[in-house]
């Protein structure tokens, strides 16, 4: 009896212990402990000398002429992003090339981004790939790994043309004048809307909001007509409504998102996001929620709730905002006829409607980066199937296959993307939001080590934000921990 | 005769309990069982008919070629079939030694192996893969296999089973000149095959469910799990294979599942051999 | 006695080679590695590290993301372990009746061991979806929570709502060893009880649950361990959210989450890892502390 109760109070003890020390502590679990990650703050617009200079001299070389002196075939694995129907079709482009020449043979390992980008990390040196894709919240973490050839350099070397680039692609894989990867499937978010709603509620179908004012009037009018319960359907997830979405709003605003010019001419130390323009856009976000305008879907694990809002038989949204990505596979569904409120001719694409409906948008999506093997013949041959992934009629099969947006404006007049484009001119809206960024650094987008962690803090409080928590303070809590990671980064990583 | 209406009654609504608790396990694979079934526009009509009627096996078609079902079910089928084995192994071994063999510090290294137990896989499979990777190991079926080949479970299971054969019978298998290694084979394994079957079981189970190892070691499509594979069938962006997952599911659940039925009444057995204290 | 200690000593070690070979690789050696990286800062290619001191598992634990993670860790365990424990008992001992057909009732209880985390996570995912799950369309009705925000997304339901999932999942595991505790209870010891005159509660409540209560401890401790390492059902489901409370995140979810802010440091990451196992190991052993000396080893 008496070794029971003991036993008994030894455990009470031990758990009671556990919620004792539960309570206590506090702190940000990425604050360091240490302090000489002293950071040094830049003024936006505020021009300095770069903090860390790129010496071109140090970076690997692309000798792009060395798959001459190649004996027997050059084997290659590349590693990439994509998968599903986006995998197929890069596997039929790499059967297309591995067809085309016998000097060459590429071999796909298809993972997610999140997968791929933390196999590349934590791989040993011997078992890197040859080539691997990166989604573009990578670019400085790749960049600090110093394990890749810059593609500048075998642009260089090899004469390489990029005239017809589009400048906004090229930009967002370069830092401090050197460019790093290689452009090679593009998305951008565009506005995705029901025209039969626009319709019903006497709105021009043709004519979707360019404004974030056209966008709250038009949502007042489709949700006063009651042929929708909300004009918008937003997300907080960090791909989306709650980090992407933003930084497109910055650039389209010609603000900087973090500091050293969005970290393209010096590191970034900190973000911006918590500024005048930050708050107001959330509030604007928030008011709309608040004045039952919009609903947001939350996280949106699934990553199609928002679009699946505008089929929604009991509460449907009249418009949302997606990765232009998405349209192939939204068109093949609807195109089934398994939503009847909704079918492939209703759905209308617009330009992301931002402040002042000022024009442009960041690329998203993801870039190619050759692996410093160390072995010229190697890197020379990845250099060859990469000058075929970003080929005119390469890219024009990719956009049509895909629904990305081609990295280069003349594929948009070769086969099969041209007859795409002319048959549904949907495919076009986003090329043409890319193609019309105004010329500036703002529109690059934002490089920084843990932007992908950065996007998840900020979108945990917009969410906060979008359930009525208060926008300036919810924006200057996370910009705290964003900051912290970002201090964090640079000690380890700088 | 009062007693026999009674005992009647009381029959009929044990069979009625057990009919309703049936109902409520089974609903949710028969929800999704029932939706990838239907085509298309019939699996997300509203309100939503939970008859079965008009089914077709598009939907399972088309999950087994888009996502390869074939090759992650024989991948699945491979490592664990070689787990199995390999594990039924080890733990013959490593009872035998702690259960019939007296060495110094035994009760510490039976200890030891005890504590291992109590690692997470969250915190093993971080350096794991770093292990795999230096050994080459990452997206090959050794790196599938081999981490997974020692199961203090399995230690533990057959090494109740051996406590329970009477010392006699080894000193009399000592007095015939038996030595280990044949006293193991001949006597000890026969004796505690119905334990093996139901570890067996468990480790199939367990290694054809395994999730978080394959998913760290196996990057490509070439050598993924069916488990694996099922995630990748949840392909967000792509609206137009929304109802692919259910496909999935089914295909993933079913050979389990009719393994289940046969083997239920081994996996008591085994288990119940194996219970007894010790 | 002494001479066949030593003589065995050859015999144990190859018999015990494998296994401990296999474990000290696999198991031993990256447990040594998670803790020696718990007091490192590294980059993120891991060629540089430097020493930050062991203060960094305290100030891992103290942070408000591992408190809160930990807090979910042991609510979760709340949900889960109980109802499991009670469930696959109560299943058992419905099924623990020799009449006709019993054989397929106890398939169909045994049948969730069929399903994995990934197919169960996968199937309620199914079910649950808001806008088109069979959930929502049937019982929104009653529960109009499912069709908004959807269970899963709500911050006080998603909780409950994987513990749901986990908790049908593991009813088939559990099912299946109460089972074969009750059958492994010996008949006499039932039929003396009956001869006494005891009623069946009484009869459950004197004979059986002390016959059985091993086997319960097992269960407990080994569903409680599962609670607190359970990671693919939060991956598949809630993503660790809903975003503005985490009310999934536990602390497998913290250290590698695909939101995870720690997940590309392998400092905190393995300082997080070493401290999981630590409190598994508290739990356990506050678990056979607390219940062993209630437990009935046999006569």
């Amino acid at each position: 009896m008496r070794a029971r109760t003991t036993s008994r109070r030894v455990a009470a003890f031990a758990v009671v212990g556990l919620l004792v020390a539960a309570c206590s502590g506090g702190g940000d679990i990425t604050e360091s402990g240490d302090d000489d990650g002293t950071t040094t703050t830049t003024e936006p617009g505020q021009t300095l000398a770069p903090t860390t200079t790129v010496a071109p001299d140090l970076l690997p070389d692309c000798p792009t002429d060395a798959l001459e002196s190649a004996t027997g075939t050059v084997e290659l694995t590349f590693w990439t992003g994509m998968s599903g129907p986006l995998a197929e079709a890069l596997q039929a482009l790499t059967d297309e090339y591995n067809a085309s020449q016998a000097k060459v043979k590429v071999s796909l390992v298809n993972d997610t981004y999140e997968g791929t980008a933390n196999n590349y990390q934590r791989a040993s040196q011997d078992s890197r790939p040859d080539l691997v894709q990166m989604p573009e919240y990578m670019v400085q973490a790749m960049v600090d790994s110093e394990s890749t050839v810059p593609v500048g350099k075998c642009i260089d070397s090899s004469g390489f043309d990029t005239s017809a680039f589009l400048p906004t692609a090229l930009s967002a894989y370069s830092t401090q004048g050197v460019q790093w990867g290689m452009p090679f499937n593009i998305s951008n978010p565009v506005l995705y809307y029901s025209k039969k709603a626009f319709a019903a509620a006497g709105l021009d179908p043709d004519k979707p909001p360019v404004s974030l004012e056209e966008l709250r009037e038009m949502s007042q009018t489709l949700v006063d007509s009651g042929v929708v319960k909300y004009g918008l359907a937003l997300d907080s997830n960090f791909d989306g409504g709650g980090g992407w979405y933003i930084e497109q709003w910055f650039a389209k605003a010609q603000e900087y998102y973090v500091d050293g010019d969005n970290g393209r001419t010096n590191r970034a130390s900190k973000v911006l996001y918590n500024n005048d323009l930050g708050v107001e856009l959330l509030t604007f976000l928030q008011d709309m929620i608040n004045d039952n305008l919009a609903v947001s879907v939350g996280s949106n694990e699934s990553g199609q709730d928002d679009l699946l809002k505008l089929a929604d038989a009991e509460a449907p949204a009249a418009m949302t905002i997606h990765t232009s990505a998405a349209l192939r596979g939204a068109l093949d569904v609807l195109a089934t006829g398994i939503f009847p409120q909704l079918t492939d001719p209703d759905l209308g694409i617009g330009v992301m409607p931002g402040p002042d409906g000022a024009p442009g948008a960041l690329i998203g999506g993801a870039s190619l980066w050759p692996v410093d093997s160390g072995d010229p013949v190697r890197i020379a041959a990845t250099w060859d199937f990469l000058t075929f992934l970003v080929s005119a009629e390469t890219q024009s099969q990719w956009a049509t296959d895909t629904g990305y947006v081609p990295v280069r404006t003349d594929a948009v007049d070769v086969e099969p993307h041209k007859t795409t484009l002319a048959t549904d001119p949907r495919f076009r809206v986003a090329f043409d939001q890319l193609e019309a960024s105004p010329d500036a650094l703002t529109s690059a987008g934002p490089v920084v080590g843990p932007l992908s962690e950065m996007r998840v803090v900020l979108a945990d409080a917009i969410a906060r934000i979008f359930e009525g928590a208060d926008v300036k303070q919810s924006l200057d809590e996370a910009a705290e921990q964003a900051n912290n990671l970002i201090s964090s980064y640079n000690t380890s990583n700088g | 005769m009062a007693a026999d209406a009674v005992h009647g009654a009381r029959k009929a609504g044990r069979y009625a309990l057990l009919a309703v608790v049936s109902v409520i396990v089974l609903f949710p694979i028969y929800a999704v069982l029932l939706q990838a079934l239907k085509s298309g526009p019939d699996s997300f009509d509203h309100p939503r008919s939970l008859l079965p009627v008009d089914l077709t096996f598009d939907t399972i078609r088309s999950a087994w070629t888009i996502g390869k079902l074939d090759r992650l079910l024989l991948n699945s089928l491979l490592v664990a079939v070689a787990v199995t084995c390999g594990v039924i192994l080890t733990s013959l071994l490593s009872a035998y030694a702690f259960a019939f063999l007296d060495f110094p510090l035994k009760k510490v290294v039976f200890a030891m192996f005890l504590a291992t137990m109590l690692v997470p896989a969250e915190v093993t499979v971080l350096i794991n893969y770093n292990t795999a990777d230096s050994l080459g190991w990452v997206n090959t079926y050794q790196g599938l296999i081999v981490p997974s080949l020692a199961s203090m479970f399995g230690v533990f299971l057959v090494r109740q089973v051996f406590l329970q054969v009477p010392g006699e019978l080894r000193e009399a298998a000592a007095l015939d000149g038996l030595g280990h290694w044949r006293f193991l084979w001949s006597v000890a394994t026969p004796l505690s095959r119905p334990t093996l079957g139901a570890l067996g079981l468990f480790v199939f189970l367990g290694t054809w469910n395994a999730y978080l190892w394959p998913s760290q070691v196996i990057t490509d499509e070439d050598h993924r799990t069916i488990q694996i594979g099922l995630e990748h069938l949840k392909t967000p962006n792509d609206i137009s294979k929304l109802n692919l997952i259910t496909g999935g599911l089914v295909v993933a659940a079913v050979p389990i599942f009719v393994m289940l039925v046969i083997f239920q009444r081994q996996l008591v057995r085994g288990l119940t051999a194996g219970a007894v204290k010790g | 006695m002494n001479r066949r200690r030593l003589r065995d000593i050859p015999w144990a070690v190859l018999m015990l080679v494998p296994s401990a070979g296999l474990l000290a690789v696999w198991t031993i050696y990256p447990l040594v590695r998670a803790v020696d990286y718990g007091h490192k800062q590294c980059n993120r290619t891991l060629t540089e590290c430097r020493d930050v001191g062991w203060g960094q598992f305290s100030r891992v634990f103290q942070s408000d993301q591992f408190q809160d993670a930990l807090l979910v860790s042991v609510k979760f365990a709340v949900f889960t372990v109980p109802t499991g424990l009670v469930l696959g008992l109560a299943l058992a001992m419905l099924a623990d009746k020799h009449i006709r057909g019993i054989g397929v009732f106890r398939v169909i209880f045994s049948s969730t061991v069929a399903t994995s985390v990934a197919v169960a996570s996968l199937v309620w995912f199914v079910l649950l979806q808001p806008q088109i799950g069979v959930l929502a369309d049937q019982l929104s009705g009653v529960f109009p929570s499912l069709k908004e925000p959807g269970w899963l997304n709500g911050n006080d339901t998603a909780l409950p709502a994987v513990a749901i999932s986990s908790v049908w999942a593991g009813l088939g595991f559990s099912f299946i060893v109460v089972t074969a505790a009750l059958q492994s209870v010996p008949r006499e010891l039932h039929e003396s009880a009956l001869v006494d005159g005891a009623g069946s509660f009484r009869r459950f409540w004197h004979v059986t649950l002390p016959m059985i209560s091993p086997t319960l401890l097992f269960l407990m401790v080994v569903l409680t361990t599962r609670a607190l390492q359970t990671y693919g059902e939060i991956a598949l489901l809630t993503g660790g959210g809903p975003q503005t409370t985490k009310a999934t995140t536990n602390i497998p979810y913290l250290i590698y989450g695909e939101n995870s802010l720690i997940r590309n440091d392998i400092g905190l990451k393995s300082a997080a890892a070493t401290l999981l196992f630590l409190l598994s190991g508290v739990f356990a052993a506050v678990q056979f502390r607390g219940f062993g000396k209630r437990v009935h080893y046999g006569s």
